[in-house]
């Protein structure tokens, strides 16, 4: 009880001061600082998918990506970007009263569902063991709600090409913070990338009877990435090659092939054949996720092996 | 034998958790960022093994404790580069704003 109304209270003034914070600087910090706590507070109710996600996505990725924002915004500028602090006005209150009562109300839904007649649970409990999975989530995310989750892997599609429309062709010359030379950095990068990758795949694979799965997966392989660009191994290029251009999709299309593939042999649309599925699935997911946060984060539409 | 190993294991994570506390007392109380640094790497190094092996000794399994012991060699890796960067960084602003080494702004 003392820890959830520590977490809980944590929260709560660190958001305050992510949104509130002196400088912008201070604000991501504290930010990042938020995904840390929040990824204790998921631990903490049991949760351990939810807490690998916000851990990789929420805290690092993302903490990543708005950093390497603040930076270019430095580095283009040349002065100490503007905190936008959020506007004191009326329709700010009617918006903050509004989302307390919308997560008040989601909140109090959750609580009675806990103890009501609970028909959606019970039947995927029953109908779980028949997949060959044994986590819930993943079963939740692949098998029984997978429409929900094709329609999420388009949205990072679909958000990919927003960007690059908003950013266009000159955005390849985005500054990069340029590689440290240290003699550490070689042994750092020869280590980490085989073991994030066996741990990215297993994950994927764990995922089917454990807490893991694709988004997890694709959050670590976009770590690796990160760690690749900003240690000079991967650079940004200017235009994107086939390759790219295929692992930027493939998530999406091989979800679609293997949900339209149903309808040939007389099967429900996206209905899941086998355990196979969800494992090509998912790596599929992995790939095209991990790839399209990297790009994000060199902001250049394509990579090159290596950075001049 | 049980007992003297929980209170073992206990007086591990107890070690760890005053490692923990003076590393980030360093943190905030310490004037420049290389001292900084030298507060944090302790809590990292020393803090961190203490308590994975105060947990180890309390999960009782050799495959957990070889796991715990992967996750402390990680963790000291990560941390050593990191604290390198953060070091020669410091050091490098200290001499572009002219002043001594190791009195940098943070």
């Amino acid at each position: 009880m003392v820890i959830d109304v520590f977490l809980a209270l944590g929260l709560v003034v660190l958001a305050w001061q992510a949104l509130i914070g002196g400088s912008l600087f201070r604000g991501i910090v504290m930010f990042i600082v938020f995904g840390m706590v929040l990824t204790l507070a998921w631990a903490w109710l049991g949760s351990p998918d939810l807490a690998m996600a916000e851990a990789a996505i929420g805290a690092g990725v993302t903490g990543a990506l708005i950093m390497i924002a603040y930076w270019r915004l430095r580095r283009i500028n040349a002065v100490e970007p503007r905190d936008p602090s959020p506007a004191r006005s009326r329709l700010a209150l009617v918006i903050a009263v509004l989302a307390t009562g919308l997560v008040g109300a989601i909140g109090l839904a959750a609580v009675s569902a806990l103890t009501g007649d609970a028909t959606a649970a019970r039947v995927m409990n029953e109908t779980l063991p028949d997949t060959g999975l044994g986590n819930p989530i993943t079963g939740v995310l692949i098998v029984f709600r997978n429409l929900d989750t094709l329609l999420e892997v388009a949205v990072v599609l679909a958000a990919y090409i927003a960007a690059r429309a908003a950013l266009g062709r000159e955005s390849a010359d985005l500054p990069l913070p340029p590689a440290p030379d240290t003699p550490l950095l070689t042994p750092l990068v020869v280590t980490l990338a085989p073991l994030t990758m066996v741990v990215a795949i297993y994950l994927l694979k764990a995922g089917s009877q454990y807490p893991g799965g694709a988004f997890q997966a694709s959050a670590l392989l976009a770590a690796l990435g990160v760690l690749l660009v900003l240690t000079g191994r991967v650079g940004p290029a200017a235009a994107a090659n086939w390759l790219t251009r295929a692992g930027l999709v493939i998530g999406t299309l091989v979800f679609c092939l293997v949900g339209l593939g149903m309808l040939v042999i007389g099967a429900p649309l996206l209905a899941i054949p086998g355990i196979w599925a969800v494992y090509l699935i998912e790596a599929a997911m992995m790939i095209s996720i991990g790839l399209t946060l990297v790009l994000l984060f060199a902001g250049a539409p394509g990579l090159s092996g290596k950075r001049s | 034998m049980s007992l003297l190993l929980d209170a073992f294991a206990a007086l591990l994570l107890l070690i760890g958790a005053f490692f923990y506390l003076a590393g980030t007392v360093g943190l905030i109380r310490f004037p420049d960022a290389l001292s900084r640094l030298h507060a944090l790497t302790k809590a990292d190094n020393i803090g961190l093994l203490s308590i994975c092996a105060g947990s180890a000794l309390m999960a009782g399994e050799l495959r957990v404790a070889l796991l715990l012991l992967l996750i402390w060699l990680m963790a000291l890796f990560a941390a050593t580069v990191s604290a390198h960067l953060i070091a020669r960084r410091s050091l490098r602003d200290a001499e572009d704003s002219g002043a001594d080494a190791g009195k940098s702004p943070s």
